[in-house]
């Protein structure tokens, strides 16, 4: 799909926006605060309803706003021209696909693919599993409305059980009751997070192949906390842990655990690799679930690169480049724009929430 | 308006579905156009709280003694509804679809909102099944986690000795949903269509 028309009203900083898309290289420049992220979060915003950056939606709407709004025209192989509108409110939100109100979550999933290329993308080898099981849970559940259901319902047996064990006295009986709702959701889980990460782990090599030398394979690994997807066994093992988790008053093991292990010739790349590896990994990552989003969806992800480019040295950069299909629609933020050699960008100035399209000294530089 | 007037619109706009504007039409049709009905609402209200309790058996509302249901003679005391609330109640009657009695839990297990069994009308229905007359148990508790928890809590309380059918109603139903959003249609073809639960 392609972006041709992005509109934000009082999204963050943004009062009011419009910005008309033409051809398939944006770059958004511009200092930092300015905005330029703000636009790329609204427009990953599409995928699934959930900014990449921010867990509490209201942090979206513009101070002393009720409501903001994304509203964006887009070019689509399965729908055509399409419109989408989103309304955010403090207590909840709307969603409009030509002018009709999408009410299932269901319904709208897994038709918008975009991908964000961030520079905060390096917590994801270095940082702590939560965040890779959000990745790994944000990028299953954008493709799969039955992979939500099961997240919820997992999530919400988990809270349950947790708060009878946190309260403490609770009897088996109201335990066990939790724990045959949790244990299937658990397996469920499992099931499809193995088949994710197996599907995404065969193009993460393939990335990681084009970014770096060859004889040095990256890889990515599925490392659960409880590998066999058996609703029984896993009731089993809840009950069989009940002591332990009354005792720690709260639940110690299960797909809450999980996590996903990076690695490079065998090894652990989180301990062992360098700074260029770790961000090669990060980068081919991304590529593998935009790649994955193309291949569940049968379209083609909007790519969205926060300040990421500024960051490689200039012989992964061209690699990078020469691993995105100039097919896909790249939206792009740095602070100065693409060296000429990688082709033709519509150019954009960010300053204070407005954007300025063909910034004349931009045009002098270029 | 006067303050009499901002408390009472204030009371009435806590009712369920009822907002502003419509609270202060109905503030200004009891006081203006229509004050005469104001003393026979105030009295059918005092009335309605004193009279109306819960039945002994289902926790249905009543007044002294069992409910109508209960009490009704046609209906197949051997097959028991339990729902969450009242509401859900009157939409399985409304469906027409059933035959049996009820039994009104008010509420399901909610660990997060310290809801848990002392806190629902349970002792009753296990005094009820311990009699031996119920023959079949639906559970037409909501479609969510905290109902399948109750659901499976129930099932945990079952006297060993007595063969008790249990049937769950969840098809047809909208995920996550409670009984008392389906429509009538939806409901019929779920008890119709109820599978065995245990
Ligand atoms: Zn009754």
């Amino acid at each position: 799909m392609r972006l041709r028309k992005l509109n934000l009203r009082h999204f963050r900083n943004v009062d009011l926006a419009t910005l008309d898309f033409s051809g398939r290289r944006q770059f958004l420049t511009g200092a930092n605060g300015q905005g330029k992220t703000n636009l790329l979060e609204a427009a990953g915003f599409l995928t699934a309803l959930r900014s990449f950056r921010a867990t509490d939606n209201r942090l979206l709407i513009g101070q002393g706003q009720a409501v903001a709004a994304i509203a964006c025209e887009l070019e689509h192989e399965r729908l055509g021209d399409t419109r989408v509108t989103i309304k955010l409110r403090p207590d909840g939100k709307e969603l409009w696909c030509d002018q009709e109100r999408v009410t299932r979550l269901a319904d709208y999933l897994g038709k918008f693919p975009t991908v964000v290329f961030s520079s905060q993308d390096l917590q994801l080898v270095r940082g702590s599993p939560a965040g890779r099981r959000r990745w790994l849970d944000l990028t299953l559940a954008a493709m799969d409305a039955s992979y939500l259901r099961a997240l919820q319902t997992y999530t919400k047996a988990l809270a349950g059980r947790n708060s009878l064990l946190k309260r403490g006295g609770a009897s088996d009986q109201e335990l066990s009751a939790f724990e045959q709702v949790l244990a299937p959701a658990a397996a469920d889980l499992i099931v499809q997070r193995t088949k994710g990460v197996r599907e995404l782990a065969a193009t993460l090599k393939a990335a990681y192949a084009q970014l770096c030398d060859e004889g040095e394979p990256g890889a990515l690994a599925y490392e659960p906390d409880f590998a066999e997807p058996s609703a029984e066994v896993l009731l089993a093992r809840l009950e069989g842990g009940r002591a332990r988790d009354v005792q720690f008053r709260a639940t110690v093991a299960g797909p809450h655990r999980d996590d996903l292990g990076f690695s490079v010739r065998g090894r652990a790349a989180k301990d062992f690799g360098s700074e260029g590896q770790q961000r090669s990994l990060v980068l081919a990552l991304r590529l593998a679930q935009a790649a994955w989003f193309q291949v569940r969806s049968g379209v083609r992800p909007v790519l969205l690169a926060d300040d990421v480019l500024g960051e490689l040295d200039p012989a992964r950069r061209r690699r990078f480049w020469a691993a995105i299909d100039a097919e896909s629609q790249v939206i792009a933020t740095g602070t100065k724009p693409p060296d000429a050699e990688l082709g033709a960008w519509q150019l954009f100035a960010v300053a204070d929430g407005t954007f300025l399209e063909n910034p004349p000294d931009m045009e002098a530089k270029a | 308006m006067t303050p009499a007037f901002e408390k009472l619109q204030k009371q009435l706009k806590q009712l369920p579905g009822l907002g502003y504007r419509s609270s202060e039409r109905i503030a200004l049709h009891l006081l203006v156009e229509k004050p005469g009905q104001l003393p026979v609402l105030v009295e059918a209200l005092q009335q309605a709280a004193l009279a109306v309790k819960r039945c002994p058996r289902c926790g249905n509302l009543a007044e002294g003694g069992l409910c109508a249901i209960c009490a009704d003679e046609r209906r197949d005391a051997g097959v028991v509804c339990v729902v969450e609330h009242v509401p859900d109640l009157v939409a399985v009657e409304r469906s027409a679809a059933f035959r049996g009695v009820y039994h009104v839990l008010h509420g399901k297990l909610s660990p997060i909102n310290g809801v848990g069994p002392d806190d629902l009308n349970l002792k009753s229905l296990l005094a009820r099944l311990a009699t031996g007359e119920v023959r079949e148990l639906i559970l037409a508790l909501s479609n969510d986690v905290e109902g399948e928890a109750t659901c499976h809590y129930l099932t945990q309380h079952l006297p060993a000795d007595r063969a008790v059918k249990i049937t769950r109603i969840g098809f047809g139903l909208p995920s996550g949903g409670g009984v008392l959003y389906a429509d009538s249609v939806t409901l019929k073809s779920a008890l119709e269509g109820r599978r065995d639960y245990s």
